[in-house]
Protein backbone atom coordinates (compact mmCIF):
# COMPACT_ATOMS: atom_id res chain seq x y z
CA UNK A 1 0.00 0.00 0.00
CA UNK A 2 2.85 2.45 1.15
CA UNK A 3 4.24 1.57 -2.28
CA UNK A 4 1.72 2.15 -4.11
CA UNK A 5 1.39 5.70 -2.76
CA UNK A 6 4.86 6.34 -3.37
CA UNK A 7 4.37 5.62 -6.84
CA UNK A 8 1.67 7.66 -7.27
CA UNK A 9 2.71 10.82 -5.55
CA UNK A 10 5.84 10.31 -8.14
CA UNK A 11 3.84 11.25 -10.92
CA UNK A 12 1.83 13.79 -9.50
CA UNK A 13 4.78 15.32 -8.67
CA UNK A 14 5.85 15.36 -11.64
CA UNK A 15 3.15 16.26 -13.66
CA UNK A 16 2.81 18.93 -11.62
CA UNK A 17 6.28 20.35 -11.87
CA UNK A 18 6.28 20.26 -15.03
CA UNK A 19 4.77 23.60 -15.80
CA UNK A 20 6.62 24.97 -12.99
CA UNK A 21 9.79 24.68 -15.24
CA UNK A 22 8.15 25.60 -18.15
CA UNK A 23 7.83 28.98 -16.91
CA UNK A 24 11.43 29.17 -15.46
CA UNK A 25 12.62 27.82 -19.07
CA UNK A 26 11.19 30.82 -20.08
CA UNK A 27 11.84 33.21 -17.80
CA UNK A 28 15.25 31.65 -18.05
CA UNK A 29 16.33 30.38 -21.30
CA UNK A 30 14.92 32.66 -23.53
CA UNK A 31 18.07 34.77 -25.35
CA UNK A 32 18.10 36.96 -28.55
CA UNK A 33 19.01 36.03 -31.32
CA UNK A 34 21.46 38.46 -31.28
CA UNK A 35 23.94 36.66 -28.88
CA UNK A 36 26.18 34.88 -31.24
CA UNK A 37 29.42 34.74 -29.22
CA UNK A 38 33.09 34.48 -31.10
CA UNK A 39 33.19 30.72 -28.76
CA UNK A 40 30.03 30.05 -30.48
CA UNK A 41 30.92 31.21 -34.08
CA UNK A 42 33.88 28.86 -33.95
CA UNK A 43 31.74 26.09 -32.31
CA UNK A 44 29.40 26.91 -35.74
CA UNK A 45 32.27 26.38 -37.70
CA UNK A 46 33.29 22.61 -36.85
CA UNK A 47 29.96 21.68 -36.59
CA UNK A 48 29.34 22.90 -40.05
CA UNK A 49 32.80 20.86 -40.94
CA UNK A 50 31.24 18.44 -39.19
CA UNK A 51 28.08 18.14 -40.97
CA UNK A 52 30.27 18.20 -44.63
CA UNK A 53 32.38 14.65 -43.44
CA UNK A 54 29.44 12.91 -42.40
CA UNK A 55 28.42 13.25 -45.69
CA UNK A 56 31.46 13.75 -47.68
CA UNK A 57 34.42 10.92 -46.38
CA UNK A 58 35.32 7.94 -46.71
CA UNK A 59 35.75 6.00 -43.79
CA UNK A 60 34.89 2.32 -42.02
CA UNK A 61 35.33 0.97 -38.50
CA UNK A 62 33.53 0.01 -35.36
CA UNK A 63 31.49 1.55 -33.01
CA UNK A 64 30.18 0.61 -29.54
CA UNK A 65 26.58 2.35 -28.01
CA UNK A 66 26.97 1.90 -24.17
CA UNK A 67 22.97 2.77 -22.45
CA UNK A 68 23.70 1.98 -18.69
CA UNK A 69 25.03 -1.91 -18.46
CA UNK A 70 24.11 -2.42 -21.56
CA UNK A 71 26.81 -2.36 -24.70
CA UNK A 72 26.64 -2.77 -28.56
CA UNK A 73 28.64 -2.94 -31.38
CA UNK A 74 28.72 -2.24 -34.57
CA UNK A 75 30.57 -1.94 -37.90
CA UNK A 76 30.18 1.09 -39.81
CA UNK A 77 31.37 2.20 -43.40
CA UNK A 78 30.97 5.06 -45.21
CA UNK A 79 31.89 5.49 -48.93
CA UNK A 80 31.03 8.33 -51.75
CA UNK A 81 31.33 7.34 -55.31
CA UNK A 82 29.80 9.57 -58.33
CA UNK A 83 28.32 11.31 -56.16
CA UNK A 84 26.48 9.55 -54.18
CA UNK A 85 27.46 7.58 -50.73
CA UNK A 86 26.96 4.28 -49.82
CA UNK A 87 26.57 3.25 -45.85
CA UNK A 88 26.50 0.02 -43.98
CA UNK A 89 26.03 -0.46 -40.18
CA UNK A 90 25.77 -4.00 -38.89
CA UNK A 91 25.88 -5.34 -35.37
CA UNK A 92 28.49 -7.41 -34.49
CA UNK A 93 26.29 -7.98 -30.92
CA UNK A 94 22.96 -9.28 -30.63
CA UNK A 95 20.70 -10.07 -33.63
CA UNK A 96 23.65 -9.50 -36.33
CA UNK A 97 21.15 -7.27 -38.63
CA UNK A 98 22.41 -4.81 -41.37
CA UNK A 99 21.41 -1.97 -42.28
CA UNK A 100 22.28 -0.25 -45.75
CA UNK A 101 21.71 2.97 -47.88
CA UNK A 102 23.14 2.61 -50.78
CA UNK A 103 23.23 5.64 -53.51
CA UNK A 104 21.72 8.56 -51.55
CA UNK A 105 22.83 11.57 -53.69
CA UNK A 106 25.27 13.88 -52.36
CA UNK A 107 23.20 17.10 -52.99
CA UNK A 108 20.05 15.35 -51.30
CA UNK A 109 20.76 17.19 -47.64
CA UNK A 110 18.11 16.78 -45.11
CA UNK A 111 17.29 19.36 -42.46
CA UNK A 112 18.93 18.21 -40.02
CA UNK A 113 22.22 18.36 -41.43
CA UNK A 114 21.18 21.92 -43.04
CA UNK A 115 21.05 23.20 -39.73
CA UNK A 116 24.15 22.51 -38.69
CA UNK A 117 25.50 24.52 -41.41
CA UNK A 118 26.67 27.81 -41.20
CA UNK A 119 25.02 29.90 -43.28
CA UNK A 120 26.93 34.10 -43.16
CA UNK A 121 24.25 35.20 -44.94
CA UNK A 122 21.79 34.88 -42.53
CA UNK A 123 22.83 37.08 -38.84
CA UNK A 124 21.11 34.56 -36.81
CA UNK A 125 23.42 32.30 -34.85
CA UNK A 126 21.47 29.12 -36.08
CA UNK A 127 21.73 26.18 -33.64
CA UNK A 128 23.79 28.24 -31.62
CA UNK A 129 20.10 29.97 -30.46
CA UNK A 130 19.44 26.63 -29.24
CA UNK A 131 22.88 25.44 -27.15
CA UNK A 132 25.83 27.12 -25.80
CA UNK A 133 29.00 25.22 -26.99
CA UNK A 134 32.46 25.30 -25.52
CA UNK A 135 35.42 23.80 -27.38
CA UNK A 136 38.12 22.33 -25.40
CA UNK A 137 41.39 20.05 -26.15
CA UNK A 138 40.37 16.19 -26.42
CA UNK A 139 41.67 13.24 -25.85
CA UNK A 140 42.09 10.38 -28.37
CA UNK A 141 39.01 8.39 -29.82
CA UNK A 142 39.77 5.50 -31.95
CA UNK A 143 43.76 6.48 -32.31
CA UNK A 144 42.44 9.73 -33.23
CA UNK A 145 43.24 13.40 -31.81
CA UNK A 146 40.07 15.02 -31.48
CA UNK A 147 38.64 18.10 -29.80
CA UNK A 148 35.92 18.54 -27.30
CA UNK A 149 32.87 20.85 -27.66
CA UNK A 150 30.77 20.99 -24.55
CA UNK A 151 27.24 21.41 -25.92
CA UNK A 152 24.43 22.47 -23.36
CA UNK A 153 21.34 23.34 -24.19
CA UNK A 154 20.17 27.41 -23.42
CA UNK A 155 16.30 25.43 -22.40
CA UNK A 156 14.61 22.41 -20.31
CA UNK A 157 13.56 20.89 -23.59
CA UNK A 158 16.45 19.03 -24.98
CA UNK A 159 19.59 17.02 -24.06
CA UNK A 160 23.54 17.97 -23.27
CA UNK A 161 26.27 16.94 -25.16
CA UNK A 162 29.57 16.04 -25.20
CA UNK A 163 31.55 15.43 -28.94
CA UNK A 164 34.62 14.55 -29.79
CA UNK A 165 36.07 15.63 -33.60
CA UNK A 166 38.55 14.45 -35.49
CA UNK A 167 41.03 17.00 -35.40
CA UNK A 168 41.57 16.67 -39.02
CA UNK A 169 38.38 15.39 -40.36
CA UNK A 170 35.71 17.14 -38.42
CA UNK A 171 34.57 13.86 -37.56
CA UNK A 172 32.12 12.88 -35.18
CA UNK A 173 34.10 9.75 -33.14
CA UNK A 174 32.17 10.31 -29.72
CA UNK A 175 28.66 11.62 -28.59
CA UNK A 176 27.95 11.58 -24.71
CA UNK A 177 24.47 12.41 -24.04
CA UNK A 178 23.86 13.98 -20.86
CA UNK A 179 20.53 15.02 -19.08
CA UNK A 180 19.48 18.04 -17.41
CA UNK A 181 21.23 16.84 -14.09
CA UNK A 182 24.66 15.93 -15.90
CA UNK A 183 23.98 12.51 -16.07
CA UNK A 184 25.24 9.82 -18.52
CA UNK A 185 22.29 8.56 -20.61
CA UNK A 186 24.30 6.85 -23.09
CA UNK A 187 27.84 7.10 -24.91
CA UNK A 188 28.63 6.11 -28.53
CA UNK A 189 32.26 6.30 -29.91
CA UNK A 190 34.29 4.70 -32.45
CA UNK A 191 37.00 2.04 -30.86
CA UNK A 192 38.79 1.66 -34.42
CA UNK A 193 38.68 3.70 -37.48
CA UNK A 194 40.16 4.03 -40.79
CA UNK A 195 40.13 6.66 -43.82
CA UNK A 196 40.40 3.74 -46.39
CA UNK A 197 37.38 3.29 -48.79
CA UNK A 198 35.37 0.49 -47.17
CA UNK A 199 36.73 -3.51 -47.84
CA UNK A 200 34.30 -5.86 -48.43
CA UNK A 201 32.02 -6.73 -45.13
CA UNK A 202 33.41 -9.10 -43.38
CA UNK A 203 30.24 -9.40 -40.60
CA UNK A 204 27.86 -12.01 -42.11
CA UNK A 205 24.08 -10.97 -41.32
CA UNK A 206 20.76 -12.75 -41.54
CA UNK A 207 18.51 -9.79 -41.52
CA UNK A 208 18.96 -6.96 -44.11
CA UNK A 209 16.96 -3.65 -43.96
CA UNK A 210 16.93 -1.27 -47.10
CA UNK A 211 16.99 2.27 -45.67
CA UNK A 212 15.08 4.94 -47.49
CA UNK A 213 16.34 8.47 -48.31
CA UNK A 214 12.88 9.96 -48.88
CA UNK A 215 9.03 9.10 -48.88
CA UNK A 216 7.59 7.12 -46.29
CA UNK A 217 6.77 3.79 -47.32
CA UNK A 218 6.33 2.37 -44.29
CA UNK A 219 3.16 2.30 -42.88
CA UNK A 220 0.48 -0.08 -44.16
CA UNK A 221 -2.82 1.19 -45.37
CA UNK A 222 -4.91 0.46 -42.20
CA UNK A 223 -2.66 2.94 -40.40
CA UNK A 224 -3.71 5.55 -42.60
CA UNK A 225 -6.05 8.54 -40.73
CA UNK A 226 -9.19 9.77 -40.95
CA UNK A 227 -7.89 13.27 -40.89
CA UNK A 228 -4.75 15.46 -40.93
CA UNK A 229 -3.29 16.67 -38.07
CA UNK A 230 -0.36 18.97 -36.54
CA UNK A 231 0.86 20.01 -33.49
CA UNK A 232 -0.02 23.04 -31.98
CA UNK A 233 3.90 23.19 -30.29
CA UNK A 234 7.55 22.04 -30.25
CA UNK A 235 10.20 23.57 -28.61
CA UNK A 236 12.40 26.52 -30.53
CA UNK A 237 14.61 25.08 -33.21
CA UNK A 238 12.82 22.02 -34.00
CA UNK A 239 11.90 21.81 -37.74
CA UNK A 240 9.96 19.08 -39.50
CA UNK A 241 12.18 16.71 -41.61
CA UNK A 242 10.24 16.20 -44.24
CA UNK A 243 7.23 18.32 -46.58
CA UNK A 244 4.37 18.24 -44.02
CA UNK A 245 1.90 15.32 -45.02
CA UNK A 246 -1.22 15.81 -43.02
CA UNK A 247 -2.62 12.59 -42.91
CA UNK A 248 0.67 10.26 -42.23
CA UNK A 249 0.79 8.62 -39.17
CA UNK A 250 4.61 9.77 -38.94
CA UNK A 251 5.77 13.22 -37.85
CA UNK A 252 9.50 13.99 -37.29
CA UNK A 253 10.86 16.92 -35.54
CA UNK A 254 15.01 17.88 -35.67
CA UNK A 255 17.06 20.55 -34.03
CA UNK A 256 20.07 19.52 -35.41
CA UNK A 257 21.09 17.73 -32.76
CA UNK A 258 18.41 15.83 -31.78
CA UNK A 259 15.20 14.14 -32.84
CA UNK A 260 12.16 12.94 -31.97
CA UNK A 261 8.84 11.40 -34.20
CA UNK A 262 5.21 11.85 -33.41
CA UNK A 263 2.94 8.60 -34.24
CA UNK A 264 -0.68 8.98 -33.98
CA UNK A 265 -3.18 6.26 -34.09
CA UNK A 266 -6.51 5.59 -34.22
CA UNK A 267 -8.43 3.28 -31.89
CA UNK A 268 -11.32 1.62 -32.62
CA UNK A 269 -12.64 1.89 -29.30
CA UNK A 270 -12.73 3.70 -25.94
CA UNK A 271 -9.66 3.01 -23.90
CA UNK A 272 -9.15 4.33 -20.05
CA UNK A 273 -7.17 7.49 -20.90
CA UNK A 274 -4.09 7.98 -19.25
CA UNK A 275 0.32 8.02 -20.10
CA UNK A 276 3.12 5.68 -19.95
CA UNK A 277 6.96 5.72 -20.83
CA UNK A 278 9.89 3.87 -20.74
CA UNK A 279 13.64 5.31 -20.82
CA UNK A 280 16.31 3.70 -22.69
CA UNK A 281 19.27 5.64 -22.81
CA UNK A 282 18.88 9.09 -24.16
CA UNK A 283 15.90 7.53 -25.93
CA UNK A 284 12.63 8.77 -24.39
CA UNK A 285 9.53 7.23 -25.52
CA UNK A 286 6.16 8.43 -24.48
CA UNK A 287 2.53 7.18 -25.07
CA UNK A 288 -0.50 8.84 -24.10
CA UNK A 289 -4.17 7.93 -25.13
CA UNK A 290 -7.13 10.16 -25.12
CA UNK A 291 -9.85 11.65 -26.91
CA UNK A 292 -9.06 14.12 -30.08
CA UNK A 293 -12.47 15.24 -30.95
CA UNK A 294 -14.39 12.57 -30.98
CA UNK A 295 -11.95 9.73 -31.72
CA UNK A 296 -10.29 8.03 -29.13
CA UNK A 297 -6.52 7.60 -30.24
CA UNK A 298 -3.07 6.60 -28.87
CA UNK A 299 0.21 9.59 -29.42
CA UNK A 300 3.23 8.00 -28.93
CA UNK A 301 6.67 10.47 -29.29
CA UNK A 302 9.49 9.03 -30.09
CA UNK A 303 12.88 10.45 -29.65
CA UNK A 304 16.20 11.94 -27.97
CA UNK A 305 14.45 14.25 -25.88
CA UNK A 306 13.70 14.54 -22.12
CA UNK A 307 10.17 13.16 -20.83
CA UNK A 308 8.44 16.41 -20.34
CA UNK A 309 9.40 17.93 -23.97
CA UNK A 310 7.52 14.23 -25.18
CA UNK A 311 4.24 14.95 -22.84
CA UNK A 312 4.06 18.34 -23.91
CA UNK A 313 4.78 17.89 -27.69
CA UNK A 314 1.76 14.89 -27.20
CA UNK A 315 0.00 17.02 -25.44
CA UNK A 316 -0.21 19.48 -28.14
CA UNK A 317 -1.48 16.71 -30.97
CA UNK A 318 -4.67 18.60 -32.90
CA UNK A 319 -6.71 17.03 -36.01
CA UNK A 320 -6.24 19.89 -38.78
CA UNK A 321 -10.25 20.36 -40.20
CA UNK B 1 19.08 31.00 -11.05
CA UNK B 2 22.26 29.25 -11.57
CA UNK B 3 23.10 26.69 -13.57
CA UNK B 4 23.13 23.99 -10.56
CA UNK B 5 19.70 24.68 -9.57
CA UNK B 6 18.77 24.44 -13.22
CA UNK B 7 20.19 21.37 -13.12
CA UNK B 8 18.20 20.51 -10.16
CA UNK B 9 14.87 21.63 -10.94
CA UNK B 10 15.52 19.44 -14.41
CA UNK B 11 15.50 16.42 -12.44
CA UNK B 12 12.84 17.44 -10.17
CA UNK B 13 10.87 17.53 -13.63
CA UNK B 14 12.53 14.19 -14.76
CA UNK B 15 11.63 12.56 -10.97
CA UNK B 16 15.07 11.92 -10.09
CA UNK B 17 15.66 14.71 -8.04
CA UNK B 18 16.54 14.02 -4.68
CA UNK B 19 15.27 15.58 -2.02
CA UNK B 20 18.86 16.77 -0.73
CA UNK B 21 18.47 18.35 -4.03
CA UNK B 22 15.24 19.94 -3.61
CA UNK B 23 16.19 21.62 -0.27
CA UNK B 24 19.06 22.91 -1.77
CA UNK B 25 17.04 24.94 -3.89
CA UNK B 26 14.94 26.22 -1.33
CA UNK B 27 17.27 27.44 0.61
CA UNK B 28 19.22 29.05 -2.29
CA UNK B 29 15.47 30.72 -3.06
CA UNK B 30 15.71 31.99 0.59
CA UNK B 31 19.24 33.33 0.32
CA UNK B 32 19.58 35.14 -2.37
CA UNK B 33 15.62 37.10 -2.73
CA UNK B 34 16.92 40.03 -4.70
CA UNK B 35 19.27 37.77 -7.68
CA UNK B 36 16.17 38.13 -10.01
CA UNK B 37 16.80 34.67 -10.62
CA UNK B 38 15.42 33.03 -7.59
CA UNK B 39 12.02 30.70 -7.47
CA UNK B 40 10.61 33.73 -6.07
CA UNK B 41 11.50 35.84 -8.94
CA UNK B 42 10.08 33.34 -11.14
CA UNK B 43 6.29 34.01 -9.43
CA UNK B 44 6.84 37.80 -10.19
CA UNK B 45 7.00 36.13 -13.87
CA UNK B 46 3.59 35.42 -13.96
CA UNK B 47 2.04 38.84 -14.11
CA UNK B 48 3.35 39.01 -17.77
CA UNK B 49 0.32 35.66 -18.19
CA UNK B 50 -1.91 38.15 -16.24
CA UNK B 51 -4.01 38.63 -19.02
CA UNK B 52 -4.56 34.90 -19.88
CA UNK B 53 -6.11 34.45 -16.61
CA UNK B 54 -8.34 37.41 -17.70
CA UNK B 55 -11.51 36.77 -15.96
CA UNK B 56 -10.33 33.89 -12.96
CA UNK B 57 -9.44 35.20 -9.72
CA UNK B 58 -5.74 35.08 -9.20
CA UNK B 59 -6.24 34.01 -5.83
CA UNK B 60 -2.81 32.63 -4.97
CA UNK B 61 -0.47 35.08 -6.54
CA UNK B 62 0.16 36.14 -3.06
CA UNK B 63 1.28 32.19 -2.39
CA UNK B 64 5.39 31.74 -1.09
CA UNK B 65 5.83 28.95 -2.81
CA UNK B 66 8.82 27.71 -1.20
CA UNK B 67 7.37 28.21 2.18
CA UNK B 68 4.87 25.36 1.48
CA UNK B 69 7.23 23.33 -0.22
CA UNK B 70 9.41 23.57 2.98
CA UNK B 71 6.53 23.02 5.19
CA UNK B 72 5.56 19.90 2.95
CA UNK B 73 9.32 18.77 2.74
CA UNK B 74 9.09 18.71 6.55
CA UNK B 75 6.44 17.03 6.61
CA UNK B 76 7.94 14.27 4.69
CA UNK B 77 10.85 14.08 6.68
CA UNK B 78 8.75 13.90 9.91
CA UNK B 79 7.15 10.85 7.90
CA UNK B 80 10.19 8.77 8.14
CA UNK B 81 10.00 8.94 11.86
CA UNK B 82 7.19 8.88 13.32
CA UNK B 83 3.72 7.46 13.16
CA UNK B 84 1.97 10.65 13.37
CA UNK B 85 4.34 11.91 10.57
CA UNK B 86 3.39 8.28 8.62
CA UNK B 87 -0.39 10.34 8.48
CA UNK B 88 1.11 13.20 7.61
CA UNK B 89 3.20 11.83 4.68
CA UNK B 90 -0.06 11.70 1.87
CA UNK B 91 -1.19 14.80 2.70
CA UNK B 92 2.76 16.05 2.47
CA UNK B 93 2.92 14.88 -0.92
CA UNK B 94 0.01 16.66 -1.89
CA UNK B 95 0.34 20.23 0.09
CA UNK B 96 4.05 19.93 -2.20
CA UNK B 97 1.84 19.15 -5.32
CA UNK B 98 -0.60 21.73 -4.37
CA UNK B 99 1.62 24.41 -3.78
CA UNK B 100 3.95 23.97 -6.54
CA UNK B 101 0.98 23.67 -9.14
CA UNK B 102 -0.93 26.48 -7.46
CA UNK B 103 2.68 28.57 -8.68
CA UNK B 104 2.76 27.45 -12.00
CA UNK B 105 -0.60 27.64 -13.85
CA UNK B 106 0.31 29.43 -16.75
CA UNK B 107 3.42 27.69 -17.81
CA UNK B 108 1.75 25.69 -20.71
CA UNK B 109 -0.21 28.47 -22.27
CA UNK B 110 2.40 30.80 -22.11
CA UNK B 111 4.88 28.89 -24.41
CA UNK B 112 1.34 27.60 -26.63
CA UNK B 113 1.34 31.45 -27.41
CA UNK B 114 5.08 32.22 -27.46
CA UNK B 115 5.51 29.06 -29.83
CA UNK B 116 3.65 29.09 -32.26
CA UNK B 117 0.92 30.79 -34.44
CA UNK B 118 -1.80 28.16 -34.41
CA UNK B 119 -2.98 28.72 -31.23
CA UNK B 120 -5.78 29.62 -30.49
CA UNK B 121 -5.20 32.03 -27.33
CA UNK B 122 -8.15 33.25 -27.05
CA UNK B 123 -9.51 30.51 -25.39
CA UNK B 124 -7.24 29.58 -22.15
CA UNK B 125 -8.48 26.12 -21.22
CA UNK B 126 -8.56 24.74 -18.13
CA UNK B 127 -8.31 21.73 -16.44
CA UNK B 128 -11.41 22.00 -14.60
CA UNK B 129 -12.07 18.25 -13.55
CA UNK B 130 -10.24 15.75 -11.36
CA UNK B 131 -6.50 15.43 -12.71
CA UNK B 132 -3.13 13.56 -11.05
CA UNK B 133 -2.84 17.12 -9.47
CA UNK B 134 -6.44 17.24 -8.34
CA UNK B 135 -5.49 18.21 -5.24
CA UNK B 136 -5.39 21.75 -6.88
CA UNK B 137 -8.90 22.10 -6.50
CA UNK B 138 -9.03 20.82 -3.17
CA UNK B 139 -6.09 23.12 -1.60
CA UNK B 140 -8.11 26.14 -2.65
CA UNK B 141 -6.41 26.98 -5.85
CA UNK B 142 -8.25 28.05 -9.08
CA UNK B 143 -7.95 24.97 -11.76
CA UNK B 144 -5.08 24.99 -13.13
CA UNK B 145 -3.50 24.02 -16.67
CA UNK B 146 -1.29 20.56 -16.61
CA UNK B 147 1.63 21.23 -18.69
CA UNK B 148 0.64 22.39 -22.50
CA UNK B 149 -2.66 21.22 -21.42
CA UNK B 150 -5.56 21.99 -23.22
CA UNK B 151 -7.44 18.68 -22.03
CA UNK B 152 -7.68 16.92 -18.73
CA UNK B 153 -5.56 14.47 -17.68
CA UNK B 154 -6.60 11.51 -16.10
CA UNK B 155 -6.28 10.48 -13.07
CA UNK B 156 -4.31 7.00 -12.86
CA UNK B 157 -4.71 4.09 -10.98
CA UNK B 158 -1.98 2.44 -10.60
CA UNK B 159 -2.99 -0.79 -13.12
CA UNK B 160 -4.03 1.88 -15.64
CA UNK B 161 -0.32 3.53 -15.46
CA UNK B 162 1.39 -0.04 -15.59
CA UNK B 163 -0.75 -0.88 -18.47
CA UNK B 164 0.32 2.10 -19.90
CA UNK B 165 4.43 1.88 -19.17
CA UNK B 166 3.70 -1.37 -21.08
CA UNK B 167 2.25 -0.26 -24.08
CA UNK B 168 4.77 2.86 -24.47
CA UNK B 169 7.39 -0.14 -24.67
CA UNK B 170 5.30 -2.35 -27.12
CA UNK B 171 5.02 1.42 -29.21
CA UNK B 172 8.71 1.77 -29.27
CA UNK B 173 9.84 -1.67 -30.18
CA UNK B 174 7.01 -1.10 -33.26
CA UNK B 175 8.57 2.60 -33.64
CA UNK B 176 11.93 3.00 -32.62
CA UNK B 177 13.11 1.72 -36.63
CA UNK B 178 10.64 4.44 -38.52
CA UNK B 179 12.20 7.17 -35.73
CA UNK B 180 15.72 5.71 -36.35
CA UNK B 181 14.97 5.75 -40.30
CA UNK B 182 14.32 9.58 -39.96
CA UNK B 183 16.74 9.90 -37.68
CA UNK B 184 19.59 8.86 -39.51
CA UNK B 185 18.58 11.08 -42.38
CA UNK B 186 19.02 14.09 -40.35
CA UNK B 187 21.80 13.25 -38.00
CA UNK B 188 25.60 13.97 -38.31
CA UNK B 189 26.13 10.20 -37.66
CA UNK B 190 25.31 8.45 -40.87
CA UNK B 191 23.04 5.35 -39.95
CA UNK B 192 24.01 5.06 -36.14
CA UNK B 193 20.80 6.22 -34.99
CA UNK B 194 19.75 2.66 -36.52
CA UNK B 195 21.88 1.43 -33.52
CA UNK B 196 19.09 2.22 -30.72
CA UNK B 197 16.86 0.14 -32.24
CA UNK B 198 15.74 -2.58 -29.94
CA UNK B 199 15.11 -4.96 -33.17
CA UNK B 200 16.01 -4.02 -36.60
CA UNK B 201 13.39 -5.70 -39.39
CA UNK B 202 13.91 -5.52 -43.08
Amino acid sequence: MNLTLRKRYGIQNFLVLLPVLAVLVLGAGKVSAAACTEGDTAALKWLDKMAHSAREVDYQGVVTLQRGQDMKVMQVSHSVEDGSSRELLTELTGRGARVQRARHPLDCTHPGLQLLHVSPVDDSCGIAEQYRFEIAEGERVAGRKAITIRVKPRDLYRFGYVFSLDEATGLLLKVLTLNPAQRTLEVMQFAQLSYDAPSTVSAVADITHEAIHRGSPEFPDEAALISAWSLMWVPDGFTATEEPVGASPRKTYTDGLAAFSVFLETLDRDMPPGEGYVKQGGTTTYTRGMRLVDSPVLVTVIGEVPLSTARMVADSVRWVH
Amino acid sequence: MNEKSREALSALLDDEASELEIRRLLSESEMEPGSGAGLRDTWARYSAVKQVLQGHELAYRELDVSAQVREALHHEAGGKKSAKGRFYRPLASLAVAASVAATVVMGGQQLVQLGSGEIDAGKPAFVSVATPVGVLESAGAVPVMASYGTRSVPVLSPLTRTAYDDLARRRQDMYMQLHAEQSALNSPQGLLPFARVPRITE
